[in-house]
């Protein structure tokens, strides 16, 4: 199940929990596999995890919630590994870490710092989402606040400003992208080209432009035996080598407000990428440096949550948050609209044993086949109120949600 | 097929004229004007996107200072009509190079002025945003700039003409709020601290210098721009002058009189705290709640804003209240207008409102009634003679609360009487090169 251009890290712990899994499939049921989300868009980075044998009916007054929680205002997404759930949310001029026993909901720890509330036309809060690489999980704030916690604990190992070490700008809206974990580097998304430390000591090894940020997650690709991050800056996308920031090429990409917020998708020598404010996506063909334009749609016009490109599809919402926002499917090699399901939002959506995991962002839950010839829920159930910006995760069998007040749902789909 | 149309409707109009020798009173519908836009962010492109709805513009250019927001804009007027405008970071150059018919003006207030006036000089029409001017006699420099010109000038005043303020007008003009003897006018919001955010380099592309123009230079800062500029004083005049203006405006409509006698207003940041300006970080420094009072002849008029506490224990937040005898008569916002009677027996009269989403305006219809001005050469209804006179009335406010007092307003002769303090913040220094604008 793991992808050619599957991260090493992901790769070794995709593979420790796959020998998990196939040892509970021995000994529960055969043909099920369950599997870990240890950071943004999980465990292979594509929003798409390999864990399969969940409930993708639920009965008539709605699917079993293993547990509830209130977490603070925010639109972090929660990491499960290794029987932890994380996530991030703020209260009273403070963001707070919480450490979840991922079955249960019992806390296990929680961290809380001073922070502002940042609510600029939104209700603010925090935006990131920690990442989860072996015992540590690392923390990154809109503020610049950088943590590196043990996992177990809670314990903070170190913790630092990497804005005002860095002298990096504050976007709009703080940073947002989630730590990425490279070898021994924590790579950010700060500045013209990202960031990145040590993860063991915190010293910065090398920073880009002090020129602000944009707000997709650092993306690793592999290209010819070569690692690099995937970051999305304020006018543009930019591939660096983690280890020393160089640059490998940069597309300019203008977005109204410098919001380059859905994560870039790489196909081989393809990359796709989409943002909001009525900008749409493009597809563009990477020869070396040379960046030629294979096509360009105003159908996936996304502001938030990036799609997922599955099976040669592109499956996402297409809005903004002032719009009527649409769930698409694209068709990935010529931009066409397969399909749009009217009045979703902008939720997200996620993909497991091939099938659609969607919360739209009025909180309706809704499981679907991930297929291009129409929307067809298999299951729907709204599962929380308020307003939903943030993608669902599915980790052994639990689907947790949140909303923007930080009232989290934890689905029971565990057979 | 399209040329071809045009073609026909042109010659059929030309054909009706020369044989029946009466008047042309319909425009040729196929004609374009060229249009420009200064100002290329938000609300700028909310109005050139009415402009190309209208398919009665060419935009040919584009203008600001910041070069992203430049290709952000060209990119959607592409989209959107197929045309591709030329981008300029200095309005001079765009004016003496293209030439435009019709100029839509949507930056920041310090720049209406200068910016209205050269569009004019240029002989351009006009549509500039609220409030005309920064300042008292930038407004009167661009009032007098307009009559000089013989052109066309709209003010984004979308209120006058958006169908529940014409209803909720009739209404009250109708006599069924009886005879009102005050208006309150309030925004309200929620709200908290504010914590200083660093200055950073403007970004790539950007002339700072000629954003900031006329008015002093600040650090940047990104909550500036885009979009913050309001709440800071140097280049907006807060609440009062982004939102007061809009219902101080329909005060003018519906009232008999032209202008206020005297004026007094308080204000602060109570909440937000005290302003920070250092080379590196800044807060914001327009007040967080303010109480403006407008003493006309027969009626008191105040305004009122909050950005804390937002105002759940009222029905509404934003608007105005008409207290007549009859009962009192709320105009707002996406909540339409709503009449409470006096007498709690008698029913509640609404009507919804209905405006253009997301951002709840009615620019379609104040597009199309400057293009009619423009055509039939009458008065469009924010025209900058009506435009003026509410515009200045936020400014008032503002020179009360900086002088901490009451002034009186001469408003015939334009004039604070008996106050030469208060009098001197009629205009400001601008900053060189620029030049303050004689009236």
């Amino acid at each position: 199940m793991l992808v050619e251009n599957c991260y090493p890290t992901a790769r070794c712990e995709a593979l420790r929990v796959h020998s998990l899994s196939l040892l509970v499939s021995v000994l529960f049921s055969i043909g099920t596999q369950a599997d870990d989300w240890p950071h943004w868009r999980g465990p292979q980075r594509n929003g798409i995890s390999a864990e399969s044998g969940w409930r993708e009916v639920w009965p008539k007054e709605g699917p079993a919630i293993a547990w509830r929680a209130k977490v603070g205002i925010g639109f972090s997404s929660f990491v499960v590994a290794q029987g932890r759930a994380f996530t991030l949310g703020h209260a009273d001029e403070r963001d707070t870490v919480w450490c979840f026993d991922s079955a249960s909901g019992k806390v296990l720890w929680k961290h809380s710092y001073p922070s502002e509330l940042g609510d600029k036309y939104f209700e603010g809060g925090t935006t990131g989402t920690p990442t989860v690489s072996g015992e540590h999980v690392f923390v990154l704030s809109r503020w610049g606040d950088l943590f590196c916690f043990e996992a177990a604990s809670g314990k903070v190992i170190w913790s630092k400003n990497i804005q005002t070490e860095t002298g990096a700008p504050i976007p709009d809206w703080g940073f947002s992208g989630a730590p990425l974990v490279h070898e021994n580097l924590l790579v950010l998304n700060i500045g013209d080209a990202g960031v990145a430390l040590d993860k063991a000591t915190s010293k910065v090894i090398w920073q880009s432009a002090k020129k602000n940020a944009g707000y997709s997650s650092p993306w690793p690709v592999q290209r010819d035996g070569q690692w690099l991050a995937l970051i999305g800056s304020g006018s543009s996308y930019v591939a660096v080598n983690p280890r020393d920031g160089k640059e490998a090429w940069r597309v300019r990409w203008v977005t109204e407000y410098g919001v380059n917020a859905a994560d870039p998708i790489m196909d081989g020598d393809r990359l796709f990428l989409c943002t909001g404010y009525g900008k749409g996506g493009a597809l563009f063909q990477l020869d070396g440096g040379q960046v030629t334009e294979l096509w360009k749609t105003k159908k996936l016009r996304t502001q938030l949550n990036g799609p997922v490109l599955f099976q040669g599809h592109l499956y996402g919402p297409d809005g903004d948050t002032t719009d009527k926002a649409a769930f698409k499917c694209l068709d990935f090699a010529t931009g066409e609209e397969k399909w749009s399901h009217p009045g979703f939002g902008t939720g997200a959506a996620i993909i497991a044993d091939s099938k659609l995991i969607a919360l739209s962002s009025t909180g309706e839950l809704l499981l679907a086949p991930a297929i291009p010839s129409g929307f067809k829920p298999t299951a729907r159930a709204q599962v929380l109120g308020g307003k939903c910006w943030t993608a669902p995760v599915l980790a052994n069998g639990l689907i947790y949600c949140r909303n923007s007040r930080g009232d989290v749902a934890v689905v029971d789909g565990r057979k | 097929m399209k040329s071809t149309r045009r073609h026909f409707l042109k010659t059929s109009a030309a054909a009706t004229f020369a044989f029946n020798a009466v008047p042309l009173l319909a425009a040729d519908p196929g004609r374009k004007y060229r249009t420009a836009l200064i100002g290329s962010g938000w609300w700028g492109k909310n109005i050139l996107k009415e402009a190309m709805a209208s398919e009665r513009v060419k935009v040919v250019a584009l203008c600001d200072a910041d070069g992203n927001t430049l290709e952000v804009a060209a990119e959607r007027v592409n989209d959107l009509s197929g045309d591709q405008p030329k981008a300029y970071k200095d309005f001079r150059e765009l004016l003496e190079k293209e030439k435009p018919e019709i100029v839509i003006i949507a930056s920041p207030d310090h720049w209406h002025a200068l910016h209205t006036i050269a569009a004019l000089k240029a002989g351009a029409h006009v549509f500039v945003e609220k409030p005309t001017g920064h300042t008292v006699n930038e407004s009167r420099a661009m009032l007098h700039a307009a009559r000089e010109s013989g052109r066309a000038v709209q003010v984004g005043l979308h209120r006058r003409i958006g169908p529940h303020h014409i209803s909720g007008m009739k209404f009250l003009k109708s006599g069924a709020v009886g005879d009102v003897g005050m208006v309150r006018l309030f925004a309200h919001s929620g709200g908290g601290r504010e914590a200083p955010s660093l200055n950073s380099a403007p970004p790539d592309g950007m002339d700072w210098n000629m954003w900031c123009g006329p008015a002093p230079e600040r650090p940047f800062n990104s909550k500036i721009h885009p979009g913050g500029w309001r709440q800071y004083l140097d280049y907006g005049n807060g609440q009062l002058g982004d939102w007061g203006v809009h219902w101080l405006d329909q005060v003018l409509w519906w009232s008999e009189e032209k202008y206020p006698h005297r004026i007094y207003s308080t204000a602060g940041r109570s909440v937000r705290g005290p302003s920070v300006l250092t080379e590196k970080e800044q807060t914001s420094d327009a007040p967080d709640y303010q109480v403006a009072v407008y003493d006309f002849e027969k009626f008191t008029c105040v305004w009122e804003h909050r950005r804390f506490a937002d105002n759940n224990a009222e029905k509404h937040k934003i608007g105005a209240y008409y207290y007549g005898t009859k009962g009192t008569l709320h105009v707002g916002w996406r909540d339409g207008w709503t009449f409470y009677p006096a007498n709690t027996r008698d029913k509640i009269v609404h009507e919804d409102s209905q405006l253009q989403e997301p951002d709840g305006h009615n620019l379609t219809l104040l597009w199309a009634d400057f293009l009619a001005a423009i055509e039939s050469k009458t008065k469009s209804v924010a025209n900058i003679e009506v435009a003026h006179r509410s515009s200045v009335l936020p400014l008032l406010g503002m020179i009360s609360w900086r002088v901490g007092r009451s002034i009186n307003w001469d408003g015939a002769k334009e004039q604070i009487t008996g106050d030469a303090e208060a009098s001197k913040l009629l205009s400001r220094p601008y900053r060189a090169p620029w030049v303050y604008p004689a009236i």
